[in-house]
């Protein structure tokens, strides 16, 4: 909206059209959120509610994938969310100056999810201290954190 | 790269006509996607009704390309080609299992996506290879900035400018206003 309203700046269409693109990407990502969590949840009760048998290792395994997947999808989310951030960032020091505040509040907001996400990486019980993924979704969140801030300091 | 890829659509298909393969592979290579969307995309086809239809139309092109009256028009050629066995496929598959009425509506919206997306793709390639891989990487390969600075080591900050400043490229180039210019380095 603030890249489309913005007349005078040349290159607000393709600040528009990848806003848009991000947009597209985030809607099936969220919906895949809440189907691995669920399956994640499931899959720790059936192995809660399971003994010692010969399942049990294919119980864990099960777990294991689900518990990945769980991760995985927030971790794309916490990198939407810096990409989203980083775009807001650009349309704000460009953009037409009415609209300021505007794409402040949108890099705030992707700043928000980014948190979010990075956050349900961390908690995920198979992501342990010094994994990779739980690197990754900490970097998206503090390069959404930043972009946010900047925008955000240079208009007040 | 082949030195075919810049080739124009009638240069490709005057080569052709003499017999150099090489052409061939390449105005294979050229129409492929753009065939096979219009079965599955434009027409809904099942995956292995369309492989039978871009065999034929292949068949065809190759059998045919002497009557193209107009070498430049061989996409639109090969266009009608492919509706028309699109729909004898359906009608085909109707005679053997009738199938519900949508199933043989051409959508005209499909058509003009697929059209559009093809001009895009082949306004694409009119760009420097800079701006052809950024753009690849995001609008194709959904890759994050992050992801997209670490692989070209290009500054983070200046991903989502770089691919502004080439979608105004593209669509000068789409809108038939590009001006020759000084090279920039997308």
């Amino acid at each position: 909206m603030v890249a489309r309203c913005s007349k005078e700046w040349e290159e607000a269409g393709g600040i528009a059209a990848q806003a848009l693109a991000l947009q597209a990407r985030a809607a099936p990502l969220a919906h895949a959120d809440a189907e691995a969590w669920e399956d994640a949840l499931s899959a720790l009760r059936r192995a809660g509610a399971g003994g010692s048998d010969d399942g049990g290792a294919r119980r864990d395994h099960a777990l294991e994938r689900k518990l990945e997947r769980a991760a995985v999808v927030p971790l794309e989310i916490a990198a939407l969310g810096a990409d989203a951030a980083a775009l807001a960032a650009v349309a704000g020091e460009r953009c037409d100056a009415a609209y300021r505040a505007d794409a402040a509040a949108a890099a705030a907001l992707a700043a928000g999810g980014a948190r979010a996400a990075a956050h349900l990486v961390e908690v995920n019980l198979g992501v342990r201290e010094g994994d990779e993924r739980l690197a990754q979704a900490r970097a998206s969140e503090q390069a959404a954190a930043d972009a946010a801030d900047r925008l955000l300091t240079s208009i007040r | 790269m082949s030195s075919l890829d810049a080739a124009t659509d009638a240069e490709l298909v005057r080569r052709c006509r003499e017999g150099d393969a090489e052409a061939w592979n390449a105005l294979v290579e050229r129409f492929s996607r753009y065939v096979y969307a219009i079965c599955v995309k434009g027409f809904r086809l099942r995956d292995e009704d369309a492989e039978d239809v871009f065999q034929d139309v292949f068949t065809r092109v190759y059998t045919h390309l002497d009557k193209l009256r107009d070498d430049a028009a061989v996409r639109p050629w090969i266009a009608q080609l492919t509706r028309r066995l699109c729909l004898d496929s359906i009608a085909r598959g109707s005679r053997e299992q009738p199938a519900p009425e949508q199933d043989f509506e051409e959508t005209g919206d499909d058509f003009a996506e697929i059209e559009e997306a093809f001009a895009v793709r082949e306004a694409v390639t009119t760009l420097g290879e800079a701006c052809q891989e950024i753009l690849d990487r995001f609008f194709a390969q959904d890759q994050s900035y992050r992801t997209i600075s670490a692989e070209l080591d290009l500054p983070a900050g200046t991903i989502a400018s770089r691919i502004a400043r080439c979608l105004r490229k593209l669509r000068e180039e789409l809108e038939g206003r590009s001006e020759p210019s000084g090279e920039s380095r997308e």
